[in-house]
C-alpha cells in the first residue's frame, strides 16, 4: 500500500483524475441546466457520440481543430433542439424519448464512422497547455496546470454555470421552470423558451463533451468510444444535488477513484480486478446515500407543462 | 524515417526470435496440447468418444455447385482493429480464394455487446438457411447451445472456447480458439529486451477469455526474457472503454513503463497514449502498426483463415460440428506482423 | 425598467365575452367592467363561469368571441405578459410561488434587472419593503417561500403584482385559505389600495365578505351575467337568490342539541404527517350522540392527519380512540365500517369514489361483499340497480344513468352520492371531513340538512371544516385544532367568529 501513497503517485492520480473529468464535466454540467429547468435528458450519451464523431471527421479532412469543436457544438444544438422539440413542443415522455435520442445518436455516429472514415485512425489533438508561472507552482503546477485547452474550459464552466443559475436574471427563470412552471407562466416567462434553451445548452455541452474525447483526450473515434460516459453524467447531476459544484465534487470523486483503482492494479497490490474496477461505482453509491439531499431536486422535473392544468 | 526504420528493424527481430524463442517457448508458455507435427488439431467426437484425427493439410473447400452461405455475429465491429475484425477479414480472404461472392456468401452482424440480441441474430440467420453461423463471442455459448439443435441442417462455430457442446448432444457446433499466450510470449520477450527502463505496463480489458491468455503469456514472456523486469497489470473491466484503457495507458507510463501492450478493441485509446508519450506498443489479435507505426513494434495477428476453410470443407463433406480448433504459430493461425 | 411607471387603467371592460370548452359554454354574452378605485365582487357558485372569465382577463384564456377594453382601447391578450402589460395582475386561488425561491426571487422573476444580465435581488427587497410599508403587507424578502404561512405567501402574490405596476388586481377567493383575522387584515390592504385608485375584482362565493368588502357586485350563474349591483342595495338573501336561482336557506332552524351517551372518544391522540412530524399532538375530544361537534381551523393544522387516523388510513403513534365503547385505536377501515361508523373523506376524487367506476359501482363500492347486493362473492346486478336507483332518488343526485362514469358527474352530486352510500348504513358516529368543499350552496344546503337529520335521529358528528360558516352554522360545540393541539372547545351558540379566529391562529382558549 505504501507504493501507492507516495507524492508522484498522489498527483499522477490528480492528474489523470483532472483528464477523466472533462468529458464528464461538460456532459453534466449541460444537463444540470436541462434539468434546472425540468427537462430529463437521457439522450446526453447519444449526442456526445455524435460531439466526439463530428469533431474528429471535421478536424481531419479540414486540419482545424477549432473548425472539429464547433461542428461538434454545432450537432450537439441540433440534437438538443430536436430533445427540445419532442419534450417540449410533443410533450413526450423524457426518459423514453432520452433513450431514442442515445440510440439513435449511437446508431448514425456508427454508421458515419464506417462510411466516412472506415476504421480507427488518430490525430493530433489540442495539444497541452502549460499556463505561465502556475505551472512552475512545485509539485502540484504540472498536476493541475499543464492539461489542454478543453480540460481548462471544463473546470472554468462550473463557476460560470453556478453564475449563471444563481446570479442571473436567466438562472432565475431557469429555477423557476423547473420548480413551477405555472408559476413562472403566470409571470409571463416562457416555459417553452427556457426550456428550449437549456435542452439546446445542454446538447452543446454534450457534443463538447465528446469532442473533448475525440480531438482532446484520446485524439481518436471508434464507435460507441463513449460507453456510458453520458449515463454516468446523467447521474452525477442527482449527485450533485443539480449544483454545479455539486457536479463537480461528483465528477472528481467518481474520476480520481477511476485513476486511483488504475494505480492499485499498476501497483500491484492484491486486490481483484473485477473488484478495482468496481471501486468508483461503489463509491459513488455510497456517497450518494450518506449525503442524501432532494430538497434541491426541481420540482418539476420530466413532467411537461401545458397552461391551464392546475 | 527515424522510427520506420526502428520498426523494420524490430519486426526482424520478432521474425528471428520467433524462429529462436517459439518451439522452446510453446511447451513452457501454457498447456497446449502439442505433440506431433500437424496443422490443425481436430478432436472428432462420435457417439461421445473423443477420437483424434489428424488433418495433414486443408485443401480449399471444393468449388461448390451453389453458393456456400456464411453469416457471423460478432460483439464489436468489423473495424475494431482487433477480434471481429480478425475473424471478418479472414472471412473476406478465405472469400476471395473460394472465387468471390458468387461462391461465398457472406452476412454479418456486428455491435452485438447484447446478449439477447446476439442470439436473434443467430436465430434469424440459422431460420434464413445459412450453411454456417458463426457466434463470435464466448459470451454467445449458452444461447448457442440452445439454438443449435433446433437447426439440425446448419453448422454452427463458437469461439474463442473449445466446448463443441458434444456432452449435450450437440453434434452441429465447431469451437476455436486462440493460443493468445503464445504471442503474448514472444512479443514479452521482445518488449523485454527492448525496455530500457524495465518496466512494462500490460492493460486488458476483462481478466477472462484469449485477453487473460495473452496478458498472463506476455508477462511470463517478459520475465523470462529478462531477469529483473518488472511487469505492471491492469484490467480496465469492459472491452469498450477507450477512455479508461487510455488512462490506465497513461498510469502505465507513469509508473515508469516504456512498453505497451493490451488487449481488446478499446486499445486504440492507449495506443494513442504510447505515441503522444513515446512509449512502445505491442499489439494482439489483428494487425495494429498503422494507427501510430512509429509506436507500434509489432502485432500477434489471429488468422482464422485455415480453421474457416476446415469448417467449411466440412460441412461440404456433411461433417456439421463436433470439432474443436486452436490457432497457434505452428499451425500458421497465430502470425507476428 | 420597471413598469411601474405606466399611466394606470381607469376603466376596464369586457364586452360579450363567450367561452366554449367541449360540451360546455362557460361563458355565454357576459358583460363586465371594473373602475380606477372600486372593489367589484364577482359572485358565482363553482361553475358559474367566474375562474373563466378572469382567466380570459389574464390572457390565460382567449374568448371564442367578444372584446376586452381598456379605457376606450380594445386589447388583445396572448399570454399572461401581454395582460401584466396592460397592468393587470392576478392573485390565484392556487398561488402561483416557486416555493424554493426567496420572496425577493419570486418578485423580481420574469422582469429585467437594472443590471442588465445580473440579478438586483438587493435593490428589488428594497423596493418590497417600499410596498409592504405602505400596504401593510409585511413580509421579509430574504425569506424562502415554503417557510411562510399561507397568509404571507398570499400578501407575497399581491407584492408581485403590484411590484409589477399592476393597475387592476384579480382576487381569486383570496379568503379562503385564511383565519377570520388574517381576512380583516387583508381587507384593510384591499381597501387601501382601492383608495389609491387600484381596481379591484373580488372573486367569492362568501357573501358576507362580498357584502363587507365591495363598492359593487357582478352575479354570475350557468356561465350567464345575473346582473351587477350597487353592494349597498343588496342583502345577504339577495345575493344567494340571485346567485342560486332559487330561495336559499342560509340559517338552518334547529332544535337544542340533547346529548345522549358518549359514541366517540379521543384521548391524548398523537399521530405522525406525512412530513415526518408530528402533525396530531396530544388530542383529545369526545363526541356525544345526537350532537355535531365542529372542528375549525386554518387548513393544514392536522385536520387531515386526524381524519385518517379517526378513519383507518394513518396508524397513531399515542393514544386512544374509543368507538361505541370499544377501542379502535389501530382497528381498520372496515372494522370501523363494522362498528357503526362512517366517513365523508376530505378529498373525494382519491378516498371517497374510484373515480373511472361507475355510479352504480360506486354506491356499493363497501357493501359489495354483503347480501344483498352478492351472494358468495357473486354480485347480484339487479339488487343492486334497484338500490342505486333508490339512493339517486333519495338524495336527487343528477347523473345522466346508473352507469355513467363518477368522474363525469359535478362535485356536489358526488357527494351527495358519498353521502346517500355512507347514511343508508344507519352509522352512528359520523366523521364528516370538508363534505362541502368546492361543492355549490344548493348541494351543500342539501347536504347540511342530511346532516343535520343524522343529528336529529341520535347519530353523533364531527364536522371536520376550514370553512367557519359552515361550522358555525350545523355545530352544537365548535373544537378549534392549530398545530395538531386542541386550543379549545367552546359552545357554538356564543362564540364569536373573533375568539373562534383568535383560536384558529393559535391562541388558547381562556376562561
Amino acid at each position: 500500500m505504501s507504493e501507492l501513497f507516495t507524492l508522484p503517485v498522489l498527483l499522477g492520480i490528480l492528474y489523470s483524475g483532472i483528464r477523466l473529468a472533462t468529458p464528464y464535466l461538460y456532459a453534466a454540467i449541460g444537463e444540470t441546466f436541462a434539468q434546472r429547468s425540468g427537462v430529463y435528458n437521457l439522450g446526453v450519451e447519444g449526442i456526445m457520440l455524435m460531439g466526439a464523431y463530428t469533431a474528429f471527421y471535421v478536424a481531419s479532412i479540414s486540419g482545424d481543430l477549432w473548425l472539429g469543436l464547433g461542428a461538434a457544438a454545432g450537432v450537439g444544438a441540433m440534437l438538443g433542439l430536436l430533445m427540445a422539440f419532442v419534450s417540449v413542443t410533443l410533450r413526450a415522455e423524457q426518459g423514453i424519448s432520452g433513450i431514442g435520442l442515445h440510440l439513435f445518436g449511437l446508431g448514425l455516429s456508427t454508421l458515419l464512422f464506417k462510411t466516412t472514415l472506415g476504421g480507427v485512425t488518430s490525430i493530433s489533438g489540442f495539444q497541452p497547455v502549460r499556463i505561465p508561472f502556475l505551472a512552475d507552482i512545485p509539485l502540484l503546477g504540472d498536476a493541475l496546470f499543464n492539461h489542454n485547452l478543453l480540460v481548462y474550459v471544463a473546470f472554468l464552466l462550473v463557476p460560470v454555470a453556478n453564475w449563471v443559475i444563481n446570479d442571473t436574471t436567466l438562472g432565475l427563470k431557469i429555477r423557476a421552470v423547473g420548480q413551477n412552471p405555472a408559476a413562472a407562466d403566470s409571470l409571463g416567462v416562457s416555459v417553452g423558451k427556457i426550456r428550449y434553451l437549456t435542452v439546446t445548452v445542454g446538447g452543446v455541452f454534450a457534443g463538447i463533451a465528446g469532442a473533448s474525447l475525440s480531438i482532446a483526450l484520446i485524439n481518436l473515434f471508434q464507435e460507441n468510444m463513449t460507453n456510458g460516459q453520458g449515463f454516468i453524467a446523467v447521474a452525477l447531476v442527482y449527485f450533485g444535488g443539480w449544483r454545479p459544484w455539486g457536479v463537480l465534487g461528483g465528477a472528481m470523486l467518481f474520476s480520481l477513484v477511476n485513476a486511483l483503482q488504475l494505480w492499485i492494479q499498476v501497483a500491484g497490490i492484491e486486490l481483484e480486478s473485477d473488484i478495482a474496477v468496481m471501486l468508483p461505482y461503489l463509491l459513488t453509491i455510497v456517497a450518494l446515500a450518506v449525503a442524501v439531499r432532494r430538497a434541491q431536486q426541481p420540482a418539476a422535473l420530466s413532467k411537461p407543462f401545458e397552461r391551464g392544468e392546475a | 524515417m527515424n522510427t520506420f526504420s526502428t520498426r523494420i528493424r524490430w519486426a526482424a527481430a520478432a521474425a528471428l526470435l520467433l524462429a529462436a524463442c517459439a518451439p522452446a517457448a510453446a511447451p513452457t508458455s501454457a498447456p497446449v496440447p502439442t505433440a506431433e507435427p500437424q496443422i490443425i488439431e481436430v478432436t472428432r467426437v462420435v457417439a461421445g468418444t473423443p477420437e483424434v484425427q489428424v488433418i495433414t493439410a486443408t485443401p480449399p473447400p471444393a468449388a461448390p455447385a451453389e453458393t456456400f452461405r456464411v453469416a457471423i455475429v460478432m460483439p464489436s465491429s468489423t473495424t475494431d482493429m482487433a477480434f471481429s475484425q480478425s475473424m471478418y477479414e479472414g472471412l473476406l480472404a478465405v472469400q476471395r480464394e473460394m472465387g468471390g461472392e458468387g461462391a461465398m456468401e457472406i452476412a454479418y452482424s456486428e455491435g452485438m455487446f447484447s446478449v439477447p440480441d446476439a442470439a436473434a441474430a443467430l436465430r434469424d440467420y440459422a431460420s434464413q438457411g445459412y450453411d454456417l453461423v458463426i457466434a463470435h463471442g464466448s459470451q454467445y455459448g449458452t444461447s448457442l447451445a440452445q439454438l443449435a439443435p433446433e437447426f439440425p441442417e446448419t453448422s454452427f462455430a463458437w469461439g474463442t472456447a473449445l466446448d463443441t457442446f458434444q456432452a449435450q448432444g450437440v453434434t452441429n457446433v465447431f469451437a476455436y480458439q486462440a493460443e493468445a499466450q503464445q504471442g503474448g510470449y514472444v512479443l514479452g520477450t521482445i518488449a523485454a529486451l527492448m525496455s530500457e527502463s524495465g518496466v512494462i505496463g500490460i492493460s486488458g480489458p476483462v481478466e477472462a477469455g484469449d485477453a487473460k491468455l495473452y496478458v498472463d503469456g506476455f508477462k511470463f514472456g517478459a520475465e523470462s526474457a529478462k531477469a529483473g523486469t518488472k511487469v505492471n497489470v491492469s484490467y480496465t473491466g469492459s472491452f469498450s472503454d477507450v477512455s479508461l484503457m487510455a488512462a490506465a495507458a497513461e498510469t502505465h507510463v507513469a509508473a515508469g513503463a516504456d512498453m505497451l501492450t493490451g488487449s481488446s478493441q478499446s486499445v486504440v485509446g492507449a495506443i494513442g497514449v504510447a505515441k503522444d508519450q513515446g512509449a512502445y506498443w505491442f499489439g494482439t489479435q489483428w494487425e495494429q502498426t498503422f494507427l501510430a507505426p512509429e509506436a507500434v513494434v509489432a502485432s500477434q495477428v489471429y488468422d482464422w483463415t485455415g480453421i474457416i476453410k476446415d469448417m467449411i470443407a466440412s460441412h461440404q463433406a456433411g461433417v456439421l460440428g463436433g470439432k474443436s480448433y486452436t490457432l497457434t504459430f505452428k499451425n500458421g493461425g497465430l502470425v507476428i506482423a | 425598467m420597471n413598469t411601474s411607471a405606466r399611466t394606470p387603467l381607469r376603466e376596464l371592460k369586457m364586452v360579450d365575452i363567450v367561452k366554449r370548452f367541449p360540451g360546455v359554454l362557460a361563458n355565454d354574452g357576459v358583460n363586465f367592467d371594473v373602475r380606477a378605485g372600486e372593489v367589484h365582487a364577482l359572485l358565482g357558485e363553482n361553475g358559474a363561469g367566474k375562474s373563466t372569465l378572469m382567466r380570459q382577463l389574464y390572457g390565460l384564456y382567449k374568448p371564442d368571441s367578444g372584446q376586452i377594453i381598456i379605457d376606450g382601447q380594445p386589447r388583445v391578450f396572448q399570454s399572461p405578459a401581454d395582460a401584466i402589460h396592460a397592468g393587470v395582475g392576478m392573485i390565484h386561488q392556487h398561488f402561483m410561488l416557486v416555493s424554493s425561491l426567496t420572496v425577493a426571487e419570486n418578485v423580481a422573476l420574469g422582469l429585467a434587472s437594472t443590471r442588465g444580465p445580473r440579478l438586483d435581488l438587493d435593490r428589488v427587497a428594497e423596493r418590497i419593503r417600499g410596498l409592504a410599508e405602505r400596504y401593510g403587507l409585511k413580509v421579509d424578502p430574504s425569506a424562502v417561500v415554503w417557510q411562510l404561512s399561507v397568509g404571507e405567501q398570499q400578501r407575497v402574490e399581491i407584492l408581485k403584482a403590484l411590484y409589477r405596476g399592476a393597475s387592476l388586481l384579480v382576487l381569486d377567493e383570496p379568503t379562503a385559505v385564511l383565519t377570520p383575522q388574517e381576512a380583516q387584515e387583508l381587507f384593510v390592504t384591499l381597501r387601501q389600495m382601492a383608495d389609491d385608485g387600484h381596481a379591484l375584482i373580488f372573486i367569492s362565493h362568501k357573501l358576507h365578505e362580498v357584502l363587507a368588502l365591495s363598492h359593487r357586485v357582478t352575479v354570475l350563474r350557468d356561465g350567464r351575467l345575473v346582473g351587477t349591483y350597487p353592494t349597498a342595495e343588496m342583502t345577504r338573501a339577495d345575493l344567494a337568490r340571485l346567485m342560486v336561482g332559487r330561495e336559499v336557506l342560509l340559517q338552518y332552524d334547529r332544535p337544542p342539541a340533547q346529548p345522549g351517551e358518549t359514541r366517540l372518544q379521543i384521548d391524548g391522540l398523537w399521530a405522525i404527517g406525512d412530513r415526518g412530524v408530528d402533525a396530531v399532538r396530544d388530542f383529545s375530544l369526545t363526541v356525544r350522540a345526537g350532537e355535531v361537534v365542529g372542528l375549525a381551523g386554518v387548513s393544514g393544522n392536522g385536520q387531515r392527519e386526524l381524519a385518517e387516523v379517526l378513519t383507518g388510513l394513518r396508524q397513531p403513534s399515542r393514544g386512544k380512540v374509543t368507538l361505541n365503547g370499544r377501542d379502535v385505536t389501530h382497528a381498520s377501515p372496515a372494522e370501523r365500517i363494522a362498528a357503526g361508523q362512517c366517513a365523508i373523506p376530505e378529498e373525494r376524487m382519491r378516498t371517497g369514489v374510484i373515480k373511472d367506476f361507475s355510479v352504480l359501482e360506486n354506491a356499493i363500492l363497501c357493501d359489495h361483499s354483503h347480501r344483498p347486493f352478492s351472494r358468495n362473492t357473486v354480485l347480484n346486478f339487479g339488487e343492486i340497480a334497484a338500490h342505486t336507483r333508490r339512493l339517486i332518488a333519495d338524495y336527487a343526485v343528477k347523473t345522466p344513468t346508473a352507469e355513467t362514469p363518477i368522474k363525469n358527474l359535478s362535485g356536489g352530486n358526488i357527494q351527495k352520492l358519498i353521502l346517500a352510500r355512507e347514511l343508508c348504513r344507519k352509522p352512528t358516529v359520523i366523521i364528516a371531513a370538508q363534505p362541502t368543499r368546492g361543492v355549490d350552496i344548493g348541494a351543500s344546503e342539501y347536504i347540511h340538512h342530511r346532516l343535520l337529520e343524522q343529528r336529529a335521529a341520535g347519530t353523533a358528528t364531527l364536522l371536520i371544516s376550514e370553512d367557519l360558516d359552515e361550522i358555525r352554522a350545523l355545530s352544537d360545540r365548535i373544537a378549534v385544532i392549530f398545530e395538531g393541539r386542541l386550543m379549545g372547545v367552546v359552545d357554538a351558540a356564543t362564540a364569536t367568529a373573533e375568539s373562534l379566529g383568535l383560536m384558529m391562529a393559535g391562541t388558547r382558549q381562556t376562561e
